[in-house]
């Protein structure tokens, strides 16, 4: 199995060199959302938090990168890092409320929509942050400001940044804190009698998370030179972060990569075949047909089943 | 493959090349379209826009191609490689992209100005022209051609055919201010109410920035904004009465106008009348099907069709039937006016394969066949902006939407102030 | 500060206040028997007001009289959704029936996108012009009247809860299934139509409101979230609270427009909803144990 890592890897790091630039595109995507994915299933899955206000972190990441550079020019690449310490401070105040307050399944994920929204709002009445208009970066292709003329550069970032939050879950996983969060997901009551300190491992797991997605935050401002409070607060954006790592397995190291791999090709193909012609959202439907379609068959996540399947097979071989 | 190289199209791709070019070319089929990526959101908050545009867009190549293409260029049929952004940035980029791997030359697009900005890096950063027809943020052109200038890009490739925010705000005051001298009114309290999004917020301030600017005698004595889609704007508007406004100049879109205009009706505001400074919501057919008398005497100021022009007519017509009932506005019309732009540029650069040939045969354009009212040819500014994109003011009188000002492009005199119920 | 204003807002407030209580009866229930988190309840939604806008414009029937075909075709909607989805998958996950309603809104969404096309409507009825004034105060007759079925509807909910055989059954299985089926309830078939009965709720709810509410077929989103925070407010699974939530929210929301910039309103419903969250999860009126 490692070394069928190791190869993946590899492989990705060598395919821009056949790739056209619209697929170089979607592995972009694809790397970006699975790095999203990944840094949700950190306090999502492993923790079992089902945070639904993932996009707050976003924003409060890319806006700080993006403000810092237009108005003191600061490169964002130092703003990165900024953005990210902003957005897991935010993760902090609201996983504090959620945690010592006792707030669990639902509850919780009405929190984390209820701060993001706020967000939203709160921006979108702020002028110095540019309002609903948002804000617009010039292209450059400089990359001290993270832009670049190639392509490829963007690639291998978004790659860098999906093994970075995998190599993060991965730590997390092997350690004891993995098994804690693992306790406190499947029966919290039970993981403090033991002597777990819920709110503690919890509150780590959500700084973490949101610290990693903040990150994303500059990458997409900088990938796609605009922000706006309505698409980086907004909830589309919070529930594209969640349903890749759970169609792809909550709680699994390679769950939400998989799931990324899945979905955002799957949604391209989608529009691609059936937006052209004249039932505009038929791509769409096609699209929550697979999600129906994925909970009823493998109400698990992809992972969980194929790792079985293919755990059988070795098995029957040898 | 499908296709099987015999030794006729052998024959013809060689020869003709390289009878063209002077050396013998790979082989390839020379293209027989120029291919135009044109990029909407046809589904999501803003379908509708959307797919005006799109449509607006493909009756444009359906008559360029049907009148023999671009005839300077051997007479070479333009072909549409649609995208549909979602009303999502991100796919204006990953669309964009696409297009421009299977073959675009040019991109158009976008309504939405964040996928435009997203489409924008594309565009500059694999040199294909592009035009925008939809998209007022000022900062889209600006901060290229800033980037250009500063050295930091060689080549603008990014220009624009529509007013930007603070274009419609500068004409917008200039016709209030007309409208009411000619009226022999003077007005002294406005009330700006907007939808507070990405297209509403920059219509306001642009507004707000001219009033400031103008100085006229009339003041914007309380500015209302609401979050969109609002659910109820009973207060808003209360708010506005207690303001006891002389005009209400509103900003909508479709879905808020449905809430605001009955509402100012049903809480009995005395004034002159409605005023806009510019928006959807008030003059789609589909729009007036609804408002039916609530929308009697609004004006409005909007990008529009010269109607005194006779294929502006013909186009209406023709897209009426093939949208199924809606009216040729803003949204069709430019996307329409748009593809014509391209083909012009087409027929004036040196070469179609080169972007930098494009983008100089672009940058001295000088079209006056739109459709569109301008206030003079379609040229492209310092900024990449056509300074002579501009509005019109409308009135819906006996319930259809109707050019009143200014005088030149005004099919019948405007009601104001509006009569008493 | 302009007083009739503050009265205006006021009665404002409150009489839209119907409109989101009749939005959130539907979903308390839903929620409150099932513990089924609806993420599609504002598509649904969208969905009676489509279908109130069909029988208008082609049968001429006004939605007031029309709401009850409207509550029945949601009621199928919601048998069907929770005897053919929601019923495979509770062992699964809590995350998965998350996945599953999104999937649902998205189909819901964007078939009606297909069906009525993108524009915003509304269903025109000659009470949706009517007003009443108490001197300077403005009364809206429609909103008055939605605010009168809200009342009669949350009443009669409450009656079949309480009062009706099936309804008894219903809360039974919601407070422990374990006993319903060992006194051999067929608690599936309970679910059904627990769910049913919500759904038509949210239809009814469409409905009424398509008169005052434009739409398009986006729009269920943001019902879905307006309704989730009037139900958290006043507590999962209560029907006085989802009454008496949307009222408080609704209010809440105009008198921030009075006193603040009207885009600030939001705020005011989010910020309640987090200020009740951390107080008191159980809702203005939920049981404790929620």
């Amino acid at each position: 199995m490692k070394w069928v890592l190791v190869a993946g890897v590899l492989a990705l790091l060598a395919l821009p060199a056949v790739l056209s630039s619209y697929a170089l595109t979607l592995f972009i995507l694809i790397f970006f959302y699975g790095f999203l994915g990944q840094a949700w299933n950190i306090v999502g899955g492993y923790a079992g938090q089902l945070s639904a206000g993932h996009a707050a972190f976003v924003g409060v990441g890319g806006y700080t990168a993006t403000m810092l550079s237009i108005e003191l020019g600061l490169t964002p690449w130092v703003g990165m890092l900024i953005g990210g310490v902003l957005a897991a401070l935010l993760g902090a105040i609201i996983g504090y409320l959620g945690f010592r307050f006792g707030l669990r399944g639902f509850y919780f994920v009405l929190l984390t929509v209820a701060f993001a929204e706020i967000c939203r709002v709160a921006v979108s009445n702020i002028d110095a942050l540019g309002g609903p208009l948002g804000l617009y970066i010039t292209f450059t292709g400089n990359p001290r400001q993270f832009q670049f003329q190639d392509g490829r550069v963007y690639y291998y970032i978004a790659l860098a940044l999906m093994l970075v939050a995998t190599l993060t879950a991965w730590a997390i996983e092997r350690r004891r804190f993995g098994i804690y969060l693992a306790a406190i997901r499947e029966d919290e009551a039970a993981a403090e009698a033991l002597g777990v300190n819920a709110f503690k491992y919890k509150m780590l797991a959500m700084v973490v998370s949101s610290f990693l997605t903040g990150l994303g935050g500059t990458f997409y401002a900088f990938y796609l030179f605009s922000l706006q409070p309505n698409t980086l607060f907004g909830i589309p954006l919070s529930v594209e972060i969640i349903i890749r790592p759970i169609v792809g397995g909550a709680g699994t190291l390679l769950g939400p990569i998989l799931g990324s791999f899945i979905l955002t090709p799957l949604a391209e193909i989608s529009r691609l075949y059936l937006g052209q012609g004249g039932l505009h959202g038929a791509h769409l439907i096609a699209y929550g047909v697979l999600l129906i379609g994925v909970v009823l068959f493998l109400p698990e996540g992809v992972y969980p089943r194929l790792r079985r399947a293919l755990a059988r097979r070795s098995g029957q071989t040898r | 493959m499908t296709h099987r190289l015999t030794r006729r199209t052998f024959l013809e791709t060689t020869a003709g090349g390289a009878a063209v070019l002077g050396f013998p070319l790979p082989l390839r089929a020379q293209p027989k379209t120029f291919k135009i990526g044109a990029i909407h959101p046809v589904t999501g908050a803003l379908a509708e826009p959307g797919q005006a545009c799109r449509l607006g867009a493909k009756m444009a190549v359906d008559a360029i191609n049907a009148a023999g293409g671009v005839k300077g260029k051997g007479g070479i049929k333009l072909e549409l490689l649609l995208g549909d952004t979602q009303t999502k940035p991100e796919n204006g980029r990953v669309e964009a992209e696409r297009v421009v791997t299977r073959g675009a030359q040019m991109l158009l697009g976008s309504f939405d100005s964040g996928s435009t900005n997203a489409m924008v890096s594309v565009a500059q950063q694999r040199r294909v022209p592009f035009l925008i027809d939809i998209a007022a943020a000022d900062p889209i052109t600006a901060n290229v051609a800033q980037s250009v200038k500063a050295g930091q890009q060689k080549v603008q490739y990014v220009y624009r055919n529509f007013p930007t925010g603070s274009s419609f705000g500068r004409k917008a005051v200039q016709y209030f201010i007309e409208i009411f001298k000619e009226a022999n009114v003077s007005p002294k309290r406005v009330v700006l109410m907007y939808c507070n999004d990405l297209f509403g917020q920059n219509q306001a301030h642009g507004f707000q920035a001219a009033h400031k600017t103008a100085n006229p005698s009339w003041d914007i004595v309380e500015v209302i904004p609401w979050p969109e889609p609002p659910t109820d704007l009973s207060t808003e508007v209360s708010k506005a009465k207690a303001a006891k406004p002389d005009i209400i100049a509103p900003i909508t879109r479709p879905a808020s106008a449905l809430l605001l205009f009955p509402e100012i009706r049903k809480q009995r505001i005395e004034m002159m009348g409605i005023v806009g400074p510019g928006s959807p919501g008030i003059y789609e057919s589909g729009q007036i099907v609804q408002l039916k008398e609530d929308l009697e005497y609004v004006l409005t100021s909007v990008p529009w069709a010269n109607f005194k022009n006779p294929k502006t007519a013909t186009a209406a017509e023709e897209f009426r039937r093939r949208s199924g009932g809606k009216t040729f506005d803003t949204n069709s019309g430019y996307s329409y006016d748009a593809v014509f732009v391209i083909a012009d540029i087409l027929e004036r650069a040196t070469a179609l394969d080169d972007p930098d040939a494009i983008v100089d045969a672009m940058k001295k354009t000088n079209y006056s066949s739109g459709l569109m009212q301008y206030g003079g040819p379609v040229a492209f500014n310092e900024l990449g902006d056509n300074a002579n994109a501009i509005p019109t003011m409308i009135q819906i009188l006996s319930q259809k939407p109707v050019a009143v000002w200014p005088k030149e492009a005004a099919l019948q005199k405007f009601v104001f102030p509006r009569p008493r119920a | 500060m302009d007083l009739t204003l503050v009265l205006q807002g006021v009665v404002s407030g409150l009489l839209f206040g119907g409109v989101y209580s009749l939005m959130a009866v539907g979903l308390t229930l839903i929620f409150g028997v099932m513990r089924v988190v609806n993420f599609a309840h504002g598509d649904m939604m969208v969905w009676g007001m489509y279908l109130a806008y069909v029988l208008a414009t082609r049968a001429g029937i006004d939605p007031y009289a029309s709401f009850l075909v409207c509550a029945a075709a949601l009621f199928a909607l919601g048998f069907v959704v929770q005897r053919g989805l929601v019923d495979r998958i509770v062992d699964a996950p809590h995350e998965m029936q998350i996945l599953l309603m999104l999937g649902v809104a998205l189909v819901l969404e964007n078939v009606a996108l297909v069906a009525f096309g993108p524009e915003p409507t509304r269903v025109r009825s000659p009470l949706a012009s009517a007003t009443l004034w108490l001197g300077p105060v403005f009364v809206d007759v429609a909103r008055l009247v939605t605010f009168l079925v809200a009342v009669a509807l949350t009443t009669a909910l409450w009656a079949f809860l309480f009062r009706t055989d099936l309804g008894r059954t219903i809360r039974a299985a919601a407070d422990n299934t374990y006993g319903a089926l060992v006194v051999g309830t067929d608690v599936r078939r309970v679910y059904a139509v627990a769910f049913g009965v919500g759904a038509a709720c949210v239809g009814a709810a469409g409905a009424l409101v398509s008169p005052i509410l434009p739409f398009q077929p986006p729009t269920g989103l943001s019902l879905s979230v307006a309704s989730f925070n009037i139900v958290i407010i006043g507590g999962m699974g209560s029907l006085l609270g989802a009454f008496v939530g949307g009222l408080l929210v609704s209010l809440a929301e105009s008198l921030g427009a009075v006193f603040l910039k009207p885009s600030l309103k939001e705020l005011f419903s989010f910020s309640l909803l987090i200020v009740i969250l951390l107080i008191r999860p159980a809702g203005l009126f939920g049981r404790r144990s929620a």
